[in-house]
């Protein structure tokens, strides 16, 4: 390039302003694939609505973060993304879940195999009174995936960041590693089956400040292979590991208290300038 | 409600307008001391902005310790960064009037040209003019009063290009030439403390609507027309 040309190049160079930024990342999160298309949902449990009329579309390979209250109804919600409510008595939904385009609670879907695409960890680490190997190797042996089950195993703890830790005592009680290992070893058991989406219901709210950066660290990896949703009381948290987040709040009319879904962006925008008066007073605390 | 928290924000702003006092002092002080040609004046200015420069540091390390232990987040959190940004401009408004002193003190025994010196007094009191205003908008969250600044802004760049049609007449003058190249440092550093009260403004408009803008760009003059 001449110097001429240089120069003339500089001269008619676009100017960089803020905006442009901005629209930039609109325009990536258009271009993800949505996992999960979540049109009016209503969920109840008898005549008691726990959340009610909640859109919102989860997209592929990113983390999105469920906050809000005790009572929002966050943790009925990210029930309802693997059917984990089936079971409990009085269930009931309306609207619609729509995953890769097909209805969750369609006629012809088997709730087993959405548990398979769609692993969740708890709260409170639950590992089986069994090894650390029998733990792991326990979904993929019911859904009939026993070859090669050493690989599979080996690469679910090494997945949770948990092989070298235990690599030498496999045949050993579950029961006997400590709580932030245990809850490695149930992000272990649930990737396990190759899901495609990970739902965490408050997956380090038992565990210490050490235990809790190791699993916020591990869904950093995990968001390569896997979509992750998690729900979290702990607003820093999803402050520090959630790309998008998700605010519910309680709403009330005269059948009673209900969740609300009141925004839902990127977790930068939740954090610095929420649109919403109630998720302002929600995070900055002064509500709660 | 966090209780402790809200107050170490309150006490915060607080300093930061009580350092926005002194420098409206000490920049008062530097231009009675420019008028007056009071040499000891200009060295009381010089004295007084380690005060300023004490103000200062306090806020910050406010700021870093409020940072480190409550995670201020949304209005709280652009609070805190338009509080932290406010801080080093209004420093850099009491240097500026040291600066003023200094140059006062090098040409202390020449007798000035009056129409330069009266330019260069209304351009202070504008800039006084800003200071106050940008201190108010802060105090009162007023958007209208904070973009209000580029008007004002606008009123001291003009002193200044009068002041400097004024310097191209007597800069031939023998004995004028050193305090005439002075004045021009004094001139220069009036219009930035306008500036920097544009950009204490800006913060003001940022942490009122969450969008950080420039009022003016010096490179794109035209989009701001």
């Amino acid at each position: 390039m001449t110097e001429e040309e240089h120069v003339s190049q500089m001269v008619t160079m676009p100017a960089m302003r803020p905006v442009e930024v901005a629209a930039r990342q609109d325009a990536e999160l258009q271009t993800r694939e949505t996992v999960f298309d979540i049109q009016g949902l209503t969920a109840s449990y008898g005549s008691n609505v726990a959340v009610k009329g909640v859109d919102l579309a989860i997209y592929r390979n990113l983390i999105t973060a469920v906050i809000g209250p005790s009572g929002c109804g966050k943790s009925t919600f990210i029930r309802c993304l693997n059917r984990m409510n089936d079971e409990v008595p009085g269930f009931g939904h309306e609207g619609k879940i729509l995953y890769h385009g097909i209805d969750l609670y369609g006629d012809d879907v088997e709730p087993v195999e959405v548990r398979r695409r769609i692993g969740m960890v708890f709260q409170k680490a639950n590992p089986f009174p069994k090894t650390i190997y029998d733990n792991v190797a326990w979904a993929p042996r019911v859904l009939g995936l026993k070859k090669n089950l050493d690989e599979r195993v080996e690469k679910a703890l090494q997945g949770a960041a948990l092989w070298d830790e235990v690599k030498d005592r496999l045949k050993r009680s579950a029961l006997g590693l400590s709580g932030g290992q245990q809850q490695r070893l149930c992000i272990a058991r649930a990737i396990a089956v190759e899901p495609e989406v990970l739902l965490l219901d408050e997956p380090a709210s038992a565990l210490d400040p050490i235990a809790t950066q190791r699993i916020e660290e591990l869904m950093h990896e995990l968001k390569r292979e896997y979509t992750i949703v998690i729900v979290t009381h702990n607003m820093q948290q999803a402050a520090r590991v959630a790309d998008r987040t998700a605010f519910f709040s309680i709403d009330s009319d005269d059948q009673g208290r209900y969740g609300v879904l009141v925004e839902y962006d990127e977790t930068p925008k939740i954090f610095t300038a929420p649109s919403d008066k109630r998720t302002e007073d929600y995070v900055t605390g002064r509500f709660g | 409600m966090r209780v402790s928290f809200q107050e170490e924000l309150d006490q915060l702003e607080a300093s930061l307008q009580e350092e926005g006092a002194l420098v409206l002092r000490v920049l008062r002080g530097a231009l009675n001391a420019l008028a007056q040609r009071d040499v000891e004046l200009a060295d009381d200015v010089i004295a007084f902005d380690d005060d300023v420069d004490q103000h200062y540091i306090q806020i910050e390390s406010g700021i870093e310790s409020l940072l480190a232990r409550q995670t201020p987040v949304a209005t709280d959190l652009r609070l805190v960064l338009a509080m932290l940004h406010t801080n080093l401009h209004l420093e850099r408004m009491a240097d500026y009037s040291v600066t003023i002193a200094k140059l006062t003190k090098l040409v202390a025994d020449v007798e000035p040209d009056a129409m330069l010196l009266q330019s260069l007094e209304d351009m202070g009191e504008r800039a006084e003019e800003m200071i106050r205003v940008a201190l108010d908008a802060f105090a009162n969250r007023d958007l209208q009063a904070a973009e209000s600044l580029v008007d004002l802004d606008e009123l001291i760049d003009r002193s200044n290009r009068r002041f400097v049609d004024r310097v191209v007449e007597i800069v031939g003058e023998p004995g004028l030439r050193e305090w005439v190249l002075r004045m021009v440092l004094v001139s220069r550093t009036l219009e930035r403390i306008g500036d920097h009260a544009v950009d204490i403004g800006e913060q003001i408009a940022y942490l009122l609507t969450a969008e950080f803008r420039e009022f003016t760009d010096a490179s794109h003059p035209e989009q701001h027309a």
